[in-house]
């Protein structure tokens, strides 16, 4: 077990899709050779596809104790990347549109903004994902190699490259498909929590970038820290998928699901447009007394009353947002 | 990770009769591989199909270990034999295994030059990264003499160095100390392998080993997701 464990809430009501996490991160750590499919941080629509395609039915977790089997997704699971032909239509007299090759038939955020129907009203969210940096990492236990280990001094879950053999039991064993084969150096990476950044006293780098300022970042077990506040006092957060038994250190503010249209004068809960059922789904029944909780804290706050809560979830400065310790590191273990 | 159970009970299996063996006061390899010595370059005789087919084969079985981890996936026993050449040649002990192999699993990878063997390959993507490739290895004790280390990587008392050769990697040189602790040293060492009608002929220079020196094969098969410990294997065989 780590002394402390660095962790992230994401307030889905505020994520706007934009993709500037994800390429806060691809910049910063995979624009290297073999990273071109990896998105330590991705942005999917839910419901949808995800990326890779289907990974939250694929497998992998725990259960009784017990690793879950998964096979590795396929490249046809994070999509193929294609090239257009330029060249040809506008220097060698191709008369036709331009095209893409292969044709694209998958990819990261295939299906944005597809969502899902309820009735004939359509419903979709944002969700960024990140490694979860778990308690009970399935990729740690899953390595032969040792190369997975838990910081001991932050919780962060991080992959020795030079222990790694590239055998790839880590991917299978991820129920949340957040490690990538590197093909050029035979390697798997994984997001690391932007942990050289925490050791300056920085905030990661899809926290620091975000426009929709929807991410909050601390010491789990620091009470003065926003994340603290949030999962331990407000229980305002959950994590994604618990039933998958890792324990997850990344959690979500669900989304405040408005009534359907026309229904305005309705409680949350009450003929919701996205159906409760898939954010139990997505975060376990404990969602719905979130959600709950989340509509009091507006009911007050719209009554003229003051919410902490909110006051928190608005995040309006960066000192509310994050409160990164980086003497934490400086623990000699 | 969990061990199977049926690795374990394997692994029960070969220490009893590494005990039993040597109780008995017998070698608990299978059989003798004589080295046919010619005076030819090692260089040569890498690529050079033509001398290899004067020198005898040794037919070898080989085992698949057992599922590792319960998350596996069972594999049969595609490749149950393996023919060994040995030749000594310019100071060295060349090897050549030959096997068949219905599936070629290998990608062309250009090399960048100067740089540690396992970062060695900068390529264009197979984008296939659920794909495992055809690898095979010699292993032998590092001290001299007729030990037999464990086979299972060989044991803190008795280190083993092994020879491995990848299909899209080429050669790295590894060394371990039982199981769980290869690593690979960053040497390397002459190889040359070709894939050829069903048929993967992998020839390896290994240093000059004296007569009585234990050796054992391994051989990756990409198609059946072989990687670890998952693989093909044969006992201790001697080299004469």
């Amino acid at each position: 077990m780590s002394k402390h464990q660095y962790a992230m809430v994401m307030d889905l009501n505020k994520c706007l899709g934009c993709q500037t996490c994800t390429i806060a991160c691809k910049k910063l750590w995979t624009d290297r050779d073999g990273t071109g499919y990896m998105y330590w941080n991705n942005v999917e629509t839910r419901p949808g596809m995800g990326y890779p395609r289907q990974w939250d039915r694929i497998g992998g977790g725990w259960k009784d104790g017990q690793l879950q089997p998964s096979p590795l997704p396929s490249m046809d699971d994070y999509g193929h990347a294609w090239e257009f032909d330029y060249e040809q239509r506008l220097y060698e007299g191709k008369k036709k549109p331009v095209m893409a090759s292969p044709t694209p038939k998958s990819g990261p955020n295939w299906d944005e903004d597809v969502g899902g129907m309820n009735g004939d009203e359509n419903y979709f969210f944002y969700l960024p994902r990140i490694c979860n940096h778990c308690t009970y990492p399935a990729c740690l236990e899953a390595c032969p190699r040792k190369a997975i280990y838990k910081r001991e001094e932050d919780g962060i879950v991080v992959l020795d490259q030079d222990r790694c053999q590239g055998y790839r039991y880590c991917i299978k064993a991820c129920p949340y498909k957040k490690i990538y084969f590197n093909e050029v150096t035979g390697k798997s990476e994984k997001c690391i929590f932007c942990y050289p950044r925490l050791e300056k006293g920085e905030v990661n780098a899809c926290a620091a970038q975000c426009p929709g300022r929807l991410r909050f970042v601390g010491l789990l077990d620091d009470p003065e820290s926003p994340v603290h506040k949030l999962v331990r006092v407000h229980r305002a957060a959950l994590p994604l998928f618990p039933e998958k038994g890792t324990q997850p250190n990344v959690f979500y503010v669900p989304p405040f699901n408005p009534p359907k249209r026309g229904n305005y004068d309705k409680s949350i809960l009450e003929d919701s447009r996205l159906p409760l059922d898939y954010l139990i789904y997505l975060f376990g029944p404990e969602v719905r007394d979130v959600i709950e909780r989340l509509e009091a804290e507006l009911k007050t706050a719209q009554a003229g009353g003051r919410s902490e809560l909110l006051q928190l979830l608005i995040g309006r400065d960066a000192e509310t947002r994050y409160r990164i310790k980086p003497e934490v590191v400086q623990i000699k273990v | 990770m969990r061990i199977n159970r049926g690795a374990f009970l394997f692994a029960a299996v070969l220490v009893a009769a590494t005990i039993a063996a040597a109780q008995a006061g017998k070698e608990t390899a299978g059989q003798t591989l004589s080295g046919t010595s010619l005076s030819v370059p090692a260089e040569a005789l890498l690529n050079g199909a033509a001398v290899w087919d004067q020198v005898p084969a040794h037919r070898i079985s080989l085992n698949r270990t057992p599922p590792l981890y319960d998350t596996d996936e069972s594999a049969s026993l595609e490749i149950p034999l393996l023919d060994v050449r040995v030749v000594r040649a310019g100071g060295k002990v060349l090897v050549q295994m030959s096997w068949a192999d219905s599936t070629h699993d290998s990608a062309s990878l250009p090399e960048v030059p100067n740089t540690p063997p396992e970062t060695r390959f900068r390529k264009v993507p197979t984008e296939a990264e659920d794909r495992f490739f055809d690898a095979v290895a010699v292993m032998f004790p590092e001290k001299k003499g007729a030990i037999t280390p464990s086979l299972q990587m060989g044991d803190a008392e008795d280190p083993v160095q092994i020879y491995y050769w990848n299909a899209a990697r080429g050669p790295m040189l590894m060394e371990a100390a039982g199981r769980g602790t290869t690593r690979t040293t960053g040497g390397s060492f002459a190889a040359h392998g070709a894939y050829e009608k069903g048929r993967w002929t992998v020839t390896l220079a290994l240093p000059d080993l004296p007569a009585g020196t234990p050796l054992a094969f391994a051989i990756w098969n990409g198609s059946q997701k072989d990687r670890d410990g998952r693989k093909y294997f044969s006992v201790w065989q001697v080299l004469r």
